[in-house]
């Protein structure tokens, strides 16, 4: 329900299908600066290669000035001040009714709400600013008008970073947003094909990582024996790691002519592709009495007797029949230390969908991280494109697209901005404010 | 200067003898055939695989993965790029699979045959005869290390040294110099080529740093007290296998390690006697206020693990006593 009311608040007929693929900077440029040599800049930066397939149009970015225009938004922002406003009075004293306990809450909400209203009152400045340059504009003398034109341009666009950062500040994140993660990918349907997708997909994300700069550590690579690969897992880790690929879990379809296939026939194949945030240690823990450790060693007499050069490690979590293994390294501690790493992303990931199912149970958010099951992308080789389906977002090329570089990232973001925006609608109608 | 030669020449002769039964064991099992075409690595893992199998040799496919893996750059075969398997092997990759895969077939164990290995975070170089570290021994290190932790942080001003005797490659040693830097760490070991790997393996392994490289000492065992006397841990994984089990040793071990690694003598205990004698007097004395009661002999602490046997030395000392299992890993503690 939330999804569908979220598509009638949308203007209708204001913004042309393009629009949506442009970022909320160029789009704000496009409705902020009608003309001047901007034109010129954001032709340039329009000339990609992506069409959308409207008939698929599922919901429709705003831009930020369209949500800034939203009652709803302006009221929140109010709210927020106050509760600020008087928080900040109960904190510094003037009244004292307040308890030690509720003295501290109060604390802590000045200081998380902070940024938000520093950036709320900055905005105004701005504002106030942009008005008086305005008034400038209209001056006889033509080097003042020109100075004034730079100086609005500076100010329109303070005013839309500003906008942005507050529209960050409001969505609410998640617990684990801030976490590295472990990535999986399992083929699906379609047998060889399948795998060797499948293993295309993992080297994307490969390159994903590193584009970004992430550290990327295979865990887990079981091959079939084609070259294609059954399953995988990956610890990735950097900064917004798992805030990025967090949108990327989800069955991905490929469609094309496999390699295998003799009569030239077009094959559908999926896989599966799980993000799973990787606790830190204090944030979970794990009984070693509950693990089994698996190793050579284990099984038969070691120790000097034998020599053997079998170091993989297999760990299973006794209460909930989990497994992990891995044999990617050498030394069977090593190997033993991956192990843990996916097994305990694997248990805190289980841990945190019961959470989020109890929490959200009434909830239906279109761009979820939870739903594995859901068909996210499709791949289609025959037409060389990349459509996602939630967003309903298509770009071309897939060979560069496999490369993990800015193709990826343009699509990630897209779906990125759309679940943000879908988060803040949520919690506009939940304050009750919207209006509209 | 006498000692010195006759030992020299023996190892040499240890060596020729080597080199002599590779040869010959080669001879005796037949190759298969260098392909006249390009190979796959994948083909030429199947080949060497089924290969072992025909003649017998142990963790066929472990050997044929690993020995592969180290000759395309890598560590193991799963960290190989997978297109790269599917690739054709250049002939000069081709042949050096040959000429390794060759050597495998005489049971020459595969860290020989590559010539390093993984010990915990370390890649050490692995020469025969010096005995291979093993896994199990991974874990000997993180009981010392933690131990030594503790160690640190009740009495941070002083310096803490341990002696590891029997260090072979040099793996304990160099693992705990990993983990705790500051340690002063001595390595033993009767035999000149595994003083000689362990010297190697501490330049590879800190190359950048001299001040680690002059806390090694390396030395024969007589002069060891004035060496390092007194330390705060004594560790080693001494030989503690039967000498009746000798006999029946695979041919990695028994054809290629130093046996003087593993023979522990009649009872196993040989070598762990002869480091339980040298513990009183090497160990630092106790002087903790707390603890002050006489305990006789020693405390003796099982750990959960079999196999590992931490001692801890009480103030008076008379001789301790091994009482443990047949064979230990030995981490001797001066309180």
């Amino acid at each position: 329900m939330a999804y569908r009311r979220a598509v009638d608040l949308l203007p209708r007929g204001r913004s042309s299908v393009c629009m949506f693929w442009k970022t909320p900077f160029e789009r704000a440029l496009k409705v902020n600066c009608q003309t001047g040599g901007f034109n010129e800049y954001l032709k340039k930066q329009t000339a990609r290669t992506l069409h959308t397939g409207s008939s698929m149009m599922v919901a429709k970015l705003l831009s930020v000035e369209e949500l800034f225009a939203k009652r709803s938004l302006q009221g929140y922002l109010k709210k927020m001040e106050i509760d600020y406003r008087e928080c900040l009075k109960a904190v510094d004293g003037t009244e004292e009714r307040c308890s030690e306990d509720e003295l501290r809450a109060k604390r802590t909400r000045v200081s998380l709400l902070a940024p938000l209203i520093h950036s709320i009152r900055e905005l105004e400045t701005k504002q106030r600013e942009l008005a008086e340059t305005e008034t400038l504009l209209e001056d006889e003398d033509p080097a003042l008008r020109e100075l004034a034109e730079i100086e609005r341009e500076n100010c329109l666009k303070d005013i839309q970073d500003l906008s942005k950062k507050i529209l960050e500040l409001l969505i609410p994140e998640e617990e684990a947003d801030l976490s590295d993660l472990v990535l999986e990918v399992t083929a699906g349907v379609g047998g060889q094909e399948a795998m060797l997708f499948t293993a295309e997909v993992f080297d994307m994300y490969q390159g994903y990582a590193q584009h970004h700069g992430w550290s990327f550590d295979t865990l887990e690579y079981m091959k079939s024996d084609l070259g294609g690969l059954r399953h995988a897992s990956a610890s990735i880790s950097g900064p917004l790691c798992y805030k990025k690929f967090k949108f990327e879990g989800g069955v991905h379809r490929v469609q094309r002519v496999p390699k295998t296939e003799k009569q030239g026939r077009m094959h559908t194949s999926t896989m599966t592709v799980a993000v799973l945030p990787q606790p830190t240690e204090i944030s979970f823990t794990i009984n070693s009495k509950d693990l089994r450790i698996e190793t050579k060693r284990a099984s038969g007499a070691g120790g000097q007797h034998v020599n053997t050069t079998d170091s993989a490690v297999r760990i299973v979590h006794l209460p909930t029949g989990v497994v992990a293994e891995c044999q990617q390294e050498r030394s069977q501690l090593k190997n033993r230390e991956k192990a843990m790493k996916a097994l305990r992303a694997k248990l805190y990931s289980m841990k945190l969908e019961e959470e989020t199912s109890k929490r959200y149970n009434q909830r239906k958010i279109q761009i979820g991280t939870k739903g594995r099951s859901e068909k996210i992308r499709t791949y289609n080789f025959a037409q060389d494109r990349i459509t996602d389906h939630r967003i309903g977002m298509t770009v071309h090329d897939i060979k560069n697209f496999l490369m993990g570089e800015d193709l990826l990232d343009e699509m990630n973001s897209s779906v990125c901005e759309l679940s943000n925006q879908e988060a803040l609608m949520e919690l506009l109608e939940e304050n009750g404010q919207d209006n509209l | 200067c006498n000692t010195a030669s006759i030992v020299s020449v023996l190892r040499c002769l240890r060596r020729s003898l080597l080199g002599l039964w590779t040869t010959f064991s080669v001879h005796r099992c037949s190759i298969p055939p260098l392909p006249a075409g390009r190979i796959t690595t994948l083909e030429a893992l199947d080949i060497w695989k089924r290969h072992f199998i025909v003649k017998g040799v142990s963790e066929p496919e472990h050997s044929s993965s690993y020995i592969i893996a180290h000759v395309l750059g890598a560590k193991t075969i799963e960290s190989v790029e997978h297109d790269k398997l599917s690739q054709l092997l250049g002939q000069d990759k081709t042949g050096q699979i040959w000429q390794l895969c060759t050597k495998r077939l005489s049971r020459m164990p595969v860290q020989y045959v590559i010539e390093e290995w993984e010990f915990r975070d370390l890649t050490l170089k692995m020469r025969p005869p010096v005995f291979i570290p093993r896994p199990e021994t991974e874990e000997l290190v993180e009981l010392v290390l933690s131990d030594l932790k503790t160690g640190t942080e009740v009495g941070a001003d002083t310096q803490q040294t341990c002696l590891e005797v029997g260090c072979g490659s040099g793996a304990v040693s160099l693992s705990l110099l990993k983990g705790l830097p500051q340690l002063q760490v001595f390595a033993v070991d009767q035999s000149q080529d595994a003083v000689d790997l362990t010297a190697e393996n501490a330049s590879l392994n800190s190359s950048y740093n001299v001040e680690y490289k002059q806390r090694f000492v390396f030395s024969a065992r007589e002069t060891l007290y004035s060496l390092c006397s007194p330390v705060t841990a004594l560790v080693s994984n001494p030989p503690y296998l039967f000498s009746e089990d000798m006999k029946s040793l695979e041919p990695e071990i028994s054809r290629f390690e130093d046996l003087m690694a593993l023979d522990g003598g009649e009872d196993g205990l040989n070598i762990i006697k002869n480091i339980l004698s040298l513990a009183p007097q090497i160990l630092t004395t106790h002087t903790h206020p707390q603890t002050s009661q006489h305990h006789l002999g020693l405390i003796l602490r099982l750990s959960l693990r079999p196999r590992y046997c931490i001692l801890q030395k009480e103030k008076s000392n008379k001789d301790l006593q091994p009482n443990m299992d047949r064979g230990a890993q030995i981490l001797l503690h001066g309180l």
